[in-house]
């Protein structure tokens, strides 16, 4: 047979088989209901070899949750560290709370059956010191540690570089953030000094899952259970359901969704309100976080809001901003964006169950009667009620809104009013008024251009809220400059002084629990630049909302020194809080809605709002737990 | 795609021996297929223009109407996700699209034409120059360039930034053409009669060579309409434009943002598709109505 | 003219251009508002969920500036970017990827790239041209009019448009090709080498489809003005038959132009790469594109660039040298 007609044949058999893969087979050549599929989490990875985690690599299919392991986990549910690789939490040394001592479990055995010990924690932060500026993904640990030695094989001492009190997320994981990731020395250590572009192609790994096979071109990792799953970084959690796991970019939400309808896999990311519905309708199997509105998980540490360039007129301006959150309707907006599925919460702390008692519960009071200069209560105690309204209004099924407590629950405390009329009233104060083409104008008569900035198509959602947001102001008289940028863009405009303006973003206080250490250490003048500092000299690399009051310096300064779990800390946080809300330094808006759409046709006993055991995320800490608690469908 | 990067620049072109200055009628110009274009152009154009000083608001303002209402006597083609009236994003997209398309063809057809005429009939290193320039810049692809500039695009406040972008990369394929042109012409017998009367280039450029290549340059005109409108929807489709002013390609993008034909919305889709179609129809009979009728003149048959 | 002073003239003509555009490439990604370092420090902070210390982030960019060789004047960058890509044709690291490299990043996938759109723009070309000198060769014919009428409608209809519609209907509605197709890895066999042709039919078709309705139209016009000239007509009154008079008289001069346009349309495939890799989730150089651009990755996009210039300038030199061979005009003069 000549090549020409094989190839022929060949791709007429591919058909049948492709045909035939939905059935019970998957494109990869495993069971289909031994595998479980997941929608990559920030979609194809470039250039896919790179798996050396001491470089920038694409960590996001599957090396979070199922390869690598960590000292400390966090409990995302509940905000909570719990050890991993260690045993307990560590040992502190000394008053400073510099020093510690670590001990590690017995028995955790690297994929290839070696055992993991304290050289190889060794040797990692040795590689990451010896080669730290030829490295692109060691920064954040080699700043923190100062000196560490080994004990024993199961025993280790560090030293920090300050006081660390947040030791333990430092060094394991903070909400999904994870530094450190621990290499195996008898692999690695052979390459010497070639590691600084090292591969790491079949990467030696410790959690109970190993890489079977990876696309090279980015759009696919498959994940195989390790026989001895007992013995790995986790296995203490129990036995992974699935023998298989597969990571699979779909592409675009159009392609997507069809893929979900036809069952093609089994997890979503995130997707677009209006897509989830109709898909829904094609699909029932196809099921959203909560059966009721909102409907999704709005449990992420971060949430969204608007940032000013606090540095530059006319953002400088408290009634400027005032006047921007009461000419805002957030309801409208949710409503184009969201389809209305979402929480808002006017604190810069996301509203979830965790933050809830510690934050927004005891600082009810204080935004309910919030008065502003003029003797205005912009707080809008009713926003959710009436949101509920609008929504009925609209046509929303009854049965799918929240009643009563739940409402709450659903919708958060409440927002600022929306009335154009008071902002028209508070920024008249200030000199500002409408010019005959019915914008705002500066005092001195010269058009009020604001520019405001938001992601493209590379955060769907925040693009779309971005727009709505842009719609409102303008609306209100705000002439609005709105920009939708890229990645890279975005990334350099917040940091850049003299570009940036406003912006829509996540914001820069993912607080997860009463410590809010972590991120709010980086409000300090320490990280303040020049107003007019450019992306050639100088870029921010902290404090990105410009706080420069020394009200908040003071109480941050404070904070460094209070051990987690004293009540000291969440008191100082809800001070802090309550200046950046009188003043107005940011505008929060909501909690992220995380839509992760499930599809039980394979797979069923996923983490459901009622079935809880662990958030949905499936690039999470709680990925693990869903991995050991779904169960095959039979099918 | 042929939507990007082809202008037409193999549309050749009419060869007209009469004399335009001939006094007489221009109903020769009349054929069927020309009727039809123009009148969709007019009908298209006219109507685009005219119209929003009808519309009860700026249809590009959100929450102006329920959400997602099916076509009705108040809404002719229903409203979008965004609380948007489909029927008058429609007639500003349209507008705002033709505008785009003629600025875009009036620049690209004037330094095109000046550019070939000028290169076609000085000749010698100037010619050489500018033809190096033109090759240079149909080399360089026009989609990654417009994605690396796509944040200029985005960042400026008018949208005719796409436009002066497109004519900065776009008016080659043109030239090139039209020097082409001249450089057949050159050697005519009438060119020859103007020089040896005493004529400068820039008189017989004017006077004897413009008139002959006006033809083409019409077809041409009409042909970098219908690009740069592909263009600048291709763009926006894909977020690279200025999405909030409508569009051809931003109502699409929104349509797409939306996923309008996986969750049934199809007028929101299929209109701003069918109203392309058609101006492309329009624009399209157009031209070639002109070419056939000028051809006809000229008497093949 | 001498054969040899033609072809030296415009073999210097080709690298004339090739230096232009390698230079216009250089400058034109610093137009954007991007800075590869901040790109890559806002990913470590997502990643990290904010919590990077800034004293780790101050030095990290000072290492990676290092690294990147973004030190030194924008002059400095200028020459040591010509040196390396005209004498090593070494684009560098890409930064995003650090320290991968630009050239081999291309390379794995400029084949993807090429195989599929290559091929589909030659299908599109044949099968434009072939319908293009029918409807124009029998212009007057009423089926000539249908086949234009379908290049028309084609035509204008935006890429993305049809893409996701073939992608919808051969894929949703009847599910004859995979959605978002999973390509086989490791060693070649012709099953694998099936189901990769396989997958890219879709792609393919949606591609065929759009660059078809271009052709169609160019080619009738030309035929038209070809059949138009007086040697046809000096061949038809002495008697050819259509078949002979369409394809020896008018075909083959017709031909021409639209040769040089698919030389140049190879420029084109760039264009259409991005949106085709975008929607069939294809791997290619679109994709790597548009991501550098994102994340200010100038070395990726320069190396990019470049080849796609290099491409369509070594495809019009060839064209052009070919040109002698193809036209008979041309050969005597």
């Amino acid at each position: 047979m000549n090549p020409f007609r094989q190839i022929l044949l060949a791709s007429a058999v591919g058909a049948l088989w492709a045909t035939a893969a939905t059935a019970q087979m998957t494109d990869v050549g495993t069971p289909r209901n031994e595998t479980l599929i997941v929608q990559t989490f920030d979609g194809r990875s470039s250039n896919a070899t790179q798996m050396n985690p001491l470089n920038r690599y694409a960590h996001w299919r599957g090396f979070r949750e199922l390869g690598w392991s960590y000292l400390w986990e966090m409990d995302t549910s509940t905000g909570e560290s719990y050890p991993e690789l260690a045993v307990g939490f560590p040992e502190v040394l000394n008053d400073d709370h510099t020093k510690f001592r670590i001990k590690i479990r017995e028995g955790v055995h690297w994929s290839d059956g070696e055992e993991f010990t304290t050289d190889d924690i060794i040797f990692t932060i040795d590689t990451a010191f010896k080669y730290r500026d030829k490295l692109t993904n060691v920064t954040n640990y080699v700043t923190f540690l100062k000196d560490w030695k080994k004990i024993d094989d199961y025993t280790f001492e560090v030293e920090t570089q300050k006081p660390s009190y947040d030791f333990v997320t430092r060094m394991g994981v903070y909400t999904w953030g994870s530094h450190i990731v621990w290499l195996p020395e008898h692999v690695l250590a052979p390459i010497g000094d070639e590691i600084v572009t090292y591969n790491n192609e079949k990467p030696v790994l410790l959690g109970p899952y190993t890489v079977k096979e990876y696309d090279p071109n980015g759009f696919w990792q498959l994940w195989e259970k390790r026989d001895d799953w007992e013995r790995s970084g986790w296995g203490n959690l129990g036995e992974p359901t699935p023998k298989y796991i597969l990571y699979k970019d779909f592409g675009t939400e159009e392609t997507r969704s069809l893929a979900f309808v036809q069952n093609q896999y089994d997890i979503d990311t995130f997707m677009s309100p209006d897509t989830i519905e109709a898909a829904q309708k094609r699909n029932p199997a196809i099921e959203t976080f909560a059966p009721v509105f909102p409907f999704h998980d709005m449990n992420d540490a971060c949430g969204w809001g608007v940032y000013f360039n606090l540095q530059k007129s006319p953002y400088d301006i408290k009634e400027l901003r005032w006047a921007l959150a009461l000419s805002l309707d957030l309801q409208q907006v949710g409503i184009s964006a969201l389809n209305g599925q979402f929480k808002s919460t006017a604190l810069p702390v996301a509203d979830t169950p965790v933050t809830r008692p510690i934050f927004h519960e005891p600082m009810r009071d204080f935004l309910t009667n919030l008065t502003l200069s003029d003797g205005y209560k912009p707080f809008d105690t009713s926003f959710n009620q009436e949101l509920v309204k609008v929504l009925a209004e609209q046509g929303v099924d009854p049965e799918k809104l929240p009643v009563g407590d739940a409402i709450v629950d659903s919708f958060g405390f409440g927002w600022w009013k929306h009335d154009p009329a008071e902002a028209e009233k508070l920024l008249a104060s200030v000199g500002i008024e409408k010019g005959s083409d019915g914008f705002y104008a500066l005092p001195d008569g010269s058009p009020m251009v604001l520019e405001f900035v938001y992601p493209a198509d590379w955060n769907k959602i925040l693009q779309r809220l971005g727009f709505s947001i842009a719609d409102s102001w303008r609306q209100a008289g705000f002439n609005i400059n709105a920009r939708q940028v890229d990645n890279g863009e975005f990334n350099t405009y917040m940091r850049t002084n003299a570009r940036f303006q406003m912006t829509i973003a996540w914001n820069q206080q993912c607080v997860f629990n009463a410590n809010w250490r972590n991120n709010w250490r980086q409000w300090s003048p320490e990280f303040v630049l020049p107003a007019d500092s450019t992306d050639a000299d100088q870029r921010l690399d902290g404090n990105y909302v410009r706080i420069t009051d020394p009200r908040i310096y003071d109480l941050v300064a404070a904070g460094a020194t209070v051990p987690t779990d004293d009540p000291k800390m969440a008191e100082l946080g809800r001070d802090i809080q309550e200046i950046v809300v009188e003043e107005m330094y940011m505008l929060p808006l909501m909690s992220i809605p995380t839509t992760i759409p499930t599809n039980n046709t394979y797979w069923t006993n996923y983490t459901k709002a009622d079935n809880f055991y662990a958030l949905p995320y499936s690039w999470w800490s709680s990925f693990k737990k869903t991995v050991v608690n779904i169960e095959p469908s039979g099918k | 795609m042929a939507e990007i990067g082809e202008t037409a620049p193999s549309l050749p072109a009419p060869a007209v021996r009469t004399s335009s200055r001939r006094k007489e009628t221009i109903l020769w110009l009349l054929t069927p297929r020309l009727i039809i274009g123009l009148t969709i152009l007019l009908v298209m154009g006219g109507g685009s223009m005219i119209l929003p000083v009808f519309a009860p608001v700026d249809p590009s303002f959100q929450g102006s109407y329920t959400r997602n209402l099916p076509p009705s006597f108040d809404h002719l083609l229903g409203t979008t996700a965004l609380g948007q009236d489909i029927f008058w994003y429609l007639v500003y997209s349209i507008r705002n699209s033709l505008i785009l398309g003629i600025v875009v063809a009036i620049g690209v057809t004037v330094i095109a034409t000046t550019v070939g005429l000028s290169a076609g009939f000085v000749g010698g290193n100037f010619e050489r120059f500018v033809m190096l320039i033109v090759d240079t810049i149909i080399t360089i692809p026009l989609l990654p360039v417009l994605i690396i500039l796509g944040a200029l695009i985005r960042g400026n406040t008018s949208f005719l930034a796409v436009g002066f972008i497109i004519i900065l990369f776009g008016w080659a394929w043109d030239a090139r053409t039209v020097r082409s042109m001249a450089l057949s012409l050159r050697e005519r017998e009438f060119i020859n009669m103007a020089r040896f009367s005493g004529a400068n280039t820039p008189q017989i450029i004017l006077r004897e060579v413009f008139p002959y290549v006006s033809a083409y340059i019409l077809v041409g005109f009409i042909n970098v309409i219908l690009f740069a409108i592909n263009t600048e929807a291709a763009l926006a489709v894909i977020g690279l434009s200025k999405v909030e002013v409508p569009t051809l390609g931003s109502i699409i993008f929104w349509a797409l943002n939306f996923n309008a034909l996986f969750t049934g919305h199809y007028a929101w889709m299929i209109a701003p598709i069918v109203a392309t179609v058609t101006l492309f129809l329009g624009l399209f009979l157009t031209s070639t109505g002109f070419n056939a009728a000028f051809a006809t003149k000229r008497g093949v048959q | 003219m001498g054969v040899l002073t033609f072809i030296a003239k415009r073999i210097a003509l080709y690298f004339a251009v090739l230096f232009i555009g390698l230079s216009i490439t250089f400058a034109l990604p610093r137009f954007m508002p991007v800075n590869p370092i901040d790109g890559y420090i806002g990913e470590l902070q997502s990643r990290a969920s904010a919590t990077i210390a800034p004293e780790g982030l101050a030095e990290l960019r000072k290492s990676l500036e290092e690294l990147y060789g973004l030190q030194g004047s924008v002059f400095e960058q200028y020459l040591a970017y010509m040196k390396r890509v005209v004498i090593d044709f070494d684009f560098g690291p890409s930064y995003t990827y650090f320290p991968h490299p630009v050239s081999s990043m291309l390379a794995e996938a400029l084949p993807w790239t090429m195989g599929l759109l290559m091929t589909a723009t030659v299908i599109a070309w044949c099968l434009g041209n072939t319908v293009g000198l029918v409807a124009g060769y029998f212009y007057k014919k009423r089926a000539a009019s249908i086949l234009e009428f379908v290049g028309i409608l084609l035509y204008p209809i935006p890429y993305y448009i049809l893409a996701i519609s073939v992608l919808m209907i051969f894929a949703y509605i009847f599910p004859i090709f995979p959605l978002s197709a999973t390509f086989p890895v490791g060693d070649m066999t012709w099953a694998k080498v099936g189901t990769i042709l396989y997958n890219s039919l879709l792609p393919g078709l949606a591609l065929v489809l759009a660059g078809f309705g271009w052709n169609i139209l160019s080619m009738k016009a030309l035929a038209i003005a070809t059949s138009e000239e007086p040697y046809v007509t000096f061949a038809r009154l002495k008697g050819t038959t259509h078949r002979t008079r369409m394809l020896r008289y008018v075909f083959r001069n017709a031909l021409l132009p639209q040769v040089t346009a698919l030389a140049l349309s190879l420029g084109v495939i760039f264009n259409g790469a991005l949106l085709t890799e975008i929607i069939f989730s294809y791997p290619g150089i679109g994709l790597i594109m548009r991501q550098a651009a994102s994340g200010g990755d100038y070395n990726v996009l320069y190396g990019a660039i470049t080849v796609s210039i290099i491409a369509v300038a070594t495809a019009g030199l060839l064209i052009d040298l070919a040109y002698p061979l193809l036209d008979p005009r041309i050969r005597h003069k």
